[in-house]
């Protein structure tokens, strides 16, 4: 049997495997939405490049189901400590564990941020600018809506305003009410995307079949992960991808390089990978958590935390699910959870009394996440579980999706607890504050209002959250970040952050197709830099020019259409 | 499952044992398990099929968190061989310690939250009524549970003062529900289509059923009237909003 990637693409077999005493340009710790973007590249640029990665390697015919306690799998589910004033629930929303990461059971949205997101400090006076801006990033963006591709309306009017290479997606029952209730009050909407979701055929991916179990893993192949967009021609191009390896430790040399990466294999056996060039890309947990826990002398808090900001202003942005019963039909699992949205409320505006915004999006919960928002939303425990789950056909769901600010005191920690390997696990902390707080009132209420709107004859709601970014910042201040604008750490010249832990802020748009663009970004940079990352200490900052000739194959189209 | 005599007074009368509760007769979705892929296949079949056994629990504390999980996810109205198992699920996970990827916290490991919460539950029971749980009458079963739910455990249980209450009970609902909606008979109840690959779905829009589907045909179902897990629509929303995993939204 070969292995599947979606029901049609296979493995490129076989693999290039490194023996275990070579020494590698780049060692890649964390093959998810950023990790995959940069083996690919990096591949491709002619480098030799290891991808380590905690979980398995997906065959997605074998492996995954269409069915939501069989997906269990997909998700980072060991274990951490979750505390705070408002603890998150970490794991099976915010972590992939195995070969693609998170972009395994994305829903799929591919917002990209707006301009305003790089400049919070300076437009609103809160949180802090990036070091880049919108424009550096948006030739990326054009990119990576190819490369995955996204499919969306002609016409996305918040932002910088954009059309999309795929065509909408037909609507669902959810993204109808969305629009409907949007449209009464005179809110504007979009439906059948962003979604980096096919809506057509794309080389050896077929399109979407409207199944609705997006976030189990996407058998079909029409839904993005690195797993199909970028890992098979990484591997074409030599690369390798090494799963089931769990990175304990990064190494330094004795004139304070990094020199490679310690692991343990599925039989908790200890590795040692050489390379010249380390980039970490295990998200905003699991990237602080190595680098906490390879302190050393002369890094006794941490590698690349002079700044002492290692692990701190972690995010989560607002998540509350409204949920609204309709007398008619809605049956919100089919059509992609992710599929019609607004973002008319994106922006600062002064009369709401808060900063920064939030966005309005379908969700789509299968029934045992559903069962579970009805116990938080209405108390429904025995007889009352059983009736309104009676109704589940009756009822749709649209989420919030806000801006919530950095915070120092919002952190990953290393915790007493130890994982199998006896690697202390992760401990996080979070609080919400005022202007989150006001934020997520005004928010849960328009959405809620929104949802009456369409015609629902209850509504309900639950605070949650979703994603996770930041805990290893980026700034061009090395007393207060931790890396630069391109990944580097301010600390040690060839050890590089990539992925979503090195957002200053996040704006209110899903955080996938941000974390791509910046990872091909970074590769690009790395490509220009040549083997100067590997001995030299010198810290270029210039933007290094888009390589177009490394995009996977069938994705090279002459643009991003953009009408009017 | 520990059958009880419940006053069932719904429907107008007493609420008959079904072969298939909810609105949509006659709708299987093992029914169409033959254009489902293998892998799916596979395991929703041994969901229906295959017997787990108890290995965490011992008897006694079996017994007994088998009479709580049967007031807290009733199936009095399912007939003897279509009743979903709960507790061997359960079981199962704790036994492979299956993690949901965090911890509170102010909270034990899972595997110790619930030997510590059938202890109370039955100390509760002694205190309160002078029986133990498992034969309590329905009625007081629920008294006991309800207090739970609202986060205030009547009677006072020393258990309570540790851990957190309102997080066990999050908890217990979560492997609760994640077994029941993970099972091809709730499915058929709530009419929801189960696994659709490669065949996926056609009729998006107005909630209208696949030609595989059934339509909604609504009767007037009630739970039992003096049952005090109804949903009680004029309450305020759960004190401590979301606690349990956040796996399948977004």
């Amino acid at each position: 049997m070969p292995h599947y990637l979606g029901s049609m693409q296979t493995l490129p077999s076989p693999m290039h495997r490194y023996k275990e005493n070579d020494t590698v340009d780049y060692c890649i710790v964390g093959v998810g939405s950023a990790g995959g973007v940069l083996v690919q590249r990096l591949a491709r640029a002619g480098f030799r490049v290891i991808a380590l990665e905690a979980g398995p390697f997906w065959d997605t015919e074998k492996d995954w189901v269409s069915d939501e306690k069989g997906s269990h799998e997909l998700y980072w589910n060991d274990l951490r400590i979750t505390g705070g004033t408002h603890p998150l629930a970490l794991g099976a929303n915010n972590s992939g564990k195995g070969v693609g990461g998170g972009s395994v059971h994305w829903a799929a949205f591919a917002p990209r941020f707006h301009p305003s997101d790089f400049r919070v400090y300076s437009e609103d006076g809160v949180g802090v600018d990036w070091p880049m801006s919108y424009w550096d990033l948006k030739p990326y963006y054009e990119l990576l809506e190819r490369e995955i591709p996204v499919a969306g309306p002609a016409w996305f009017p918040w932002g910088d305003p954009h059309g999309h290479p795929y065509g909408p997606h037909p609507l669902g029952g959810v993204g109808d009410v969305l629009v409907r209730g949007c449209a009464s009050l005179g809110i504007r909407s979009v439906a059948g995307g962003p979604v980096a979701i096919l809506s057509a055929s794309h080389g050896d991916r077929p399109h979407c079949i409207y199944r609705g179990f997006c976030i189990q893993g996407c058998k079909v192949g029409a839904k993005a992960s690195t797993l199909i967009t970028h890992v098979p021609d990484a591997i074409s191009n030599g690369a390798e991808i090494r799963a089931h390896a769990m990175a304990s430790r990064v190494s330094l040399r004795e004139d304070g390089r990094a020199d490679g990466v310690f692991y343990f294999d599925r039989d908790g056996k200890e590795h040692f990978q050489r390379a010249r060039a380390v980039i970490v890309s295990g998200y905003a947990i699991e990237t602080p958590r190595l680098l906490l826990n390879s302190a050393c002398p002369g890094h006794r808090h941490g590698l690349a935390n002079s700044s002492g900001t290692l692990g701190k202003y972690l995010m989560v942005q607002a998540g509350n699910v409204v949920a609204g019963r309709f007398e008619e039909l809605i049956r919100l699992y089919k059509a992609p959870p992710a599929h019609a949205l607004s973002e008319e409320f994106y922006e600062t505006d002064p009369r709401r009394g808060f900063a920064r915004g939030f966005s309005v999006q379908t969700v789509g919960p299968l029934p045992v996440a559903f069962a579970k928002q009805m116990v938080a939303a209405v108390g429904a425990w025995g007889w009352g579980m059983r009736q309104v789950m009676m109704d589940y056909n009756h009822w749709a769901t649209l989420g919030v999706l806000g801006e919530i600010l950095p915070g120092e005191d919002n952190r990953v920690e290393l915790a007493e607890e130890k994982d199998r390997h006896g690697l202390p696990v992760a401990k996080v902390t979070f609080n919400l504050h005022d202007n989150d707080k006001k934020l997520i009132e005004f928010g849960k209420n328009k959405v809620m209002e929104i949802m009456w709107a369409a015609g629902a004859q209850q509504v309900v709601q639950e605070s949650r959250f979703a994603h996770l970014v930041g805990a290893a910042r980026m700034g061009s201040d090395p007393s207060t970040s931790v890396v630069d604008k391109f990944g580097r750490t301010h600390d040690i010249p060839n050890l590089f952050v990539c992925d979503g832990s090195i957002f200053p802020t996040q704006g209110s748009a899903n955080p996938g197709l941000t974390i791509q663009a910046l990872a091909a970004r970074t590769a690009d940079y790395l490509a220009k830099q040549g083997d100067a990352i590997f001995y030299s200490n010198h810290r270029e900052l210039s933007e290094p020019g888009i390589r177009y000739d490394l995009s996977p194959p069938h994705t090279r189209f002459k643009g991003n259409p953009r009408i009017a | 499952m520990t059958r009880k005599s419940f006053p069932f007074l719904a429907a107008g009368g007493e609420l008959k044992e079904l072969e298939q509760p909810g609105y949509y007769a006659g709708y299987s979705t093992m029914a169409q398990k033959r254009n489902w892929e293998e892998a799916t296949r596979n395991v929703v079949t041994a969901r229906v099929e295959k017997t787990l056994s108890i290995r965490f629990f011992s008897q006694e504390e079996a017994t007994l968190l088998g009479a709580v999980i049967d007031r807290v996810m009733p199936q009095d109205d399912r007939t003897e061989g279509r009743t979903i198992p709960i507790l061997p699920v359960l079981d199962e996970r704790l036994f492979t310690n299956s993690l949901s990827g965090f911890r509170y916290e102010d909270m034990p490991p899972d595997q110790e939250a619930y030997r510590l919460a059938i202890k109370a539950i039955e100390e509760m029971a002694q205190d309160r009524f002078g029986q133990s749980f498992q034969i309590l009458t329905v009625h007081r079963q629920e008294l006991i549970l309800k207090s739970l739910h609202d986060g205030k455990p009547e009677p006072e249980n020393t258990v309570w003062q540790k851990m957190p209450v309102h997080r066990f009970w999050a908890m217990l609902m979560e492997d609760c529900v994640t077994a029941y909606y993970s099972h091809p008979w709730a499915w058929d109840e709530i009419g929801f289509g189960g696994p659709a690959y490669p065949r996926g779905y056609m009729r998006l829009e107005n909630g209208l059923p696949e030609p595989w589907e059934k339509d909604e045909q609504r009767y007037e179902w009630n739970a039992p009237v003096d049952s005090l897990s109804q949903l009680d629509q004029e309450s305020a929303p759960p004190e401590h909003g979301s606690l349990h995993g956040h796996g399948g939204s977004h």
